[in-house]
């Protein structure tokens, strides 16, 4: 069943090289999302992932084309959609002088619901920091405090924007575990990553974005096989490292 | 306030007790914000408008009866600190800024009626404050001089305060610093604090929840208003427990101007935040929108000293129509009808401040 269907997305931003002209930031994106999938944006920097979540999240306007998330229009009611959805931003900043059951309390509130902060902090381990505050956490305890925050209205969706960037390799499996974990008790999860190891371990489908478009969109096998067959010799092929290089070329982006 | 919050969501009612909470934990910010208006009120309050005498040199060359009395209704005179000393060194002082004049009585004053120079060494630089003072050496000599001559003024100034009310020099700038403290903490409320939350991604984290924009505005402005209202109180009560000071009018009314000013700040610091991209630039932005107010709103000099051209500007300032209001019902004890215009004025403001602010700050791309 798809739960999210995006159709011909566009957001246009005024180019801040030349502010009479006009580029889409994300130009003509549609996706098929199917209930209880993982599935991965690809994308050098500036290719778009983030509008393009945002703009599901109804965070931001959609400037052209539609949205659906479980059969709700995020164009016209954003609110709904909202309540069904749980977000992890790339920044996780919040209010100082909180500690972190005071703020999965505010946030539980923020919907209208009551929640045991304990119980969220115990599903991200990170139960023994229930008095501490959010600037005490480490990078990876900071992201993973950022997905309780994104749990306390039990989504349907869950967005994670970039979760591991700046982990190391010990909390960047952690975050792993519990993302396969979520998605195992049937929650949906789409997420943005540059990391490839990422996206071909935890998710079942992937899109790769370049300039605002979807260049490539499948399963992680067959991507390689499509893409990077011919690395390795026999059984053993490239990686999605090696198709992401093919598709989006060898130039630094910023 | 109970039934105030019954009215509100349950994200509004939560979310303004945690802005309320956030700030009860800034300790530092809480004393910091009571210090400024304290510490003026206390210079103020503990003078009570009791200027110190002025410091005078005095270098007597005669010994006559008549210098005698003229030192004696001199010194008598408690405007006047009168020290006396040699030429020099009284020269020293006076260069130095120890002394603001130096009188020199010459030699040949005596009882003979003639007319005799008193000499006065002044600093120049001080040219204002000496056309002040002369007319009261002035009066001296006078007084001294009819006394010799037996003659019996003819014209006698008395001055009678038509407002006929027992107040001080701190009951009438209480609502001025009073005025300008709202402005302040108002300002800092808003403004600040929607640009740091906004640069810090912490507007967008809150928005990721299905909370609207208005439930954001609605928790902060109560959540403001009820901390300026306290910040205002311990003021308020410090003033007149500690330093004496008097409210004529009646506290509702005065209350009533404080929290449409309260609005009125509130709503005009929501419109600096929009403006504002960064906190360097809301810095910038709410120093030009407060300081030619700390000046031209009648706050700490009277509305009449400035040219007349800027006057009617100046008297629909934001900060002017609180001052006005409050000082017209704080020390003038005037009811909340004859100040409607200012209520009016605050209104106006308050819907320039709304359009600004929801025109020009991006709600829904809150990531900037």
């Amino acid at each position: 069943m798809t739960i999210i269907k995006a159709s011909n997305l566009v957001k246009t931003y005024k180019d801040p090289d030349n502010s009479l002209k006009l580029f889409n930031a994300v130009d003509g994106i549609s996706l098929s999302i199917n209930s209880g999938e993982i599935y991965g944006i690809l994308g050098p920097n500036g290719a778009g992932k983030t509008t393009t979540l945002e703009m599901l999240e109804g965070l931001k306007d959609i400037d052209n084309g539609s949205a659906f998330i479980n059969s709700i229009n995020v164009k016209d009611r954003p609110y709904e959609v909202k309540k069904i959805i749980g977000v992890q931003l790339q920044a996780n900043e919040y209010f100082d002088n909180m500690t972190l059951s005071e703020l999965l309390n505010l946030f539980s509130a923020l919907y209208g619901l009551s929640n045991d902060p304990l119980e969220l902090l115990k599903k991200v381990n990170l139960e023994d920091k229930a008095n501490a505050s959010a600037n005490e956490l480490s990078g990876g305890q900071k992201q993973r405090f950022s997905i309780a925050c994104a749990l306390v209205n039990n989504p349907l969706v869950l967005f994670l924007d970039e979760p591991t960037t700046g982990l190391d390799p010990q909390a960047k499996r952690s975050l792993w575990d519990l993302v396969l974990d979520l998605n195992k008790n049937g929650m949906t999860i789409v997420l943005t990553t540059h990391n490839m190891e990422e996206a071909q371990t935890l998710c079942q489908r992937i899109a790769i974005m370049d300039y605002g478009k979807i260049i490539a969109e499948d399963t992680p096998q067959n991507l390689i096989l499509k893409h990077a067959p011919d690395k390795g010799r026999e059984v053993i092929h490239g990686n999605m490292e090696d198709v992401f290089i093919a598709l989006t070329g060898h130039g630094l982006r910023d | 306030m109970g039934s105030g919050i019954n009215m509100l969501t349950k994200p509004q009612a939560y979310l303004t007790k945690v802005f309320i909470q956030i700030f009860l934990r800034n300790k530092q910010y809480i004393l910091l914000s009571l210090v400024l208006p304290i510490v003026i009120l206390s210079i103020v309050g503990l003078n009570d408008g009791e200027s110190d005498p002025i410091d005078i040199g005095l270098i007597s060359n005669s010994k006559s009866n008549l210098s005698e009395k003229f030192i004696d209704q001199l010194t008598s005179n408690n405007l006047f600190n009168v020290i006396q000393g040699s030429e020099e060194s009284l020269r020293e002082d006076l260069i130095n800024g120890n002394l603001m004049v130096v009188l020199i009585i010459p030699s040949d004053m005596n009882d003979q009626i003639k007319t005799t120079n008193i000499k006065l060494l002044v600093d120049k630089s001080q040219a204002q404050f000496v056309q002040t003072i002369q007319p009261v050496i002035n009066q001296s000599l006078l007084s001294v001089e009819r006394d010799i001559t037996a003659n019996v003024p003819m014209f006698n100034l008395v001055i009678e305060d038509v407002k006929s009310r027992s107040l001080s020099y701190i009951d009438f700038l209480l609502p001025g610093i009073m005025a300008f403290m709202l402005m302040n903490l108002s300002i800092a409320g808003s403004g600040f604090n929607v640009v740091e939350f906004r640069r810090r991604g912490i507007l967008k984290r809150l928005f990721v929840t299905p909370i609207k924009p208005i439930d954001f505005v609605i928790a902060i402005v109560i959540a403001r208003m009820v901390i300026v209202l306290g910040q205002l109180s311990a003021i308020f009560s410090f003033a007149l427990i500690v330093l004496d000071a008097n409210i004529v009018g009646n506290i509702f009314s005065l209350y009533l101007v404080i929290i449409s000013g309260v609005i009125m700040f509130l709503t005009l610091g929501f419109s600096i935040g929009s403006l504002a991209k960064t906190q360097e630039s809301v810095g910038i932005l709410a120093t030009i929108f407060i300081y030619p107010q700390l000046v031209l709103s009648g706050v700490f000099f009277p509305l009449e000293t400035l040219p007349e051209y800027i006057q009617p500007f100046a008297e629909l300032l934001p900060l002017s129509l609180v001052a006005d209001g409050m000082r017209s019902i704080a020390s003038d004890g005037m009811q909340l009808i004859d100040v409607y215009s200012n209520f009016i004025g605050i209104g106006v403001w308050i819907l320039i401040g709304t359009l600004i602010s929801t025109k020009l700050f991006v709600w829904k791309e809150v990531a900037g």
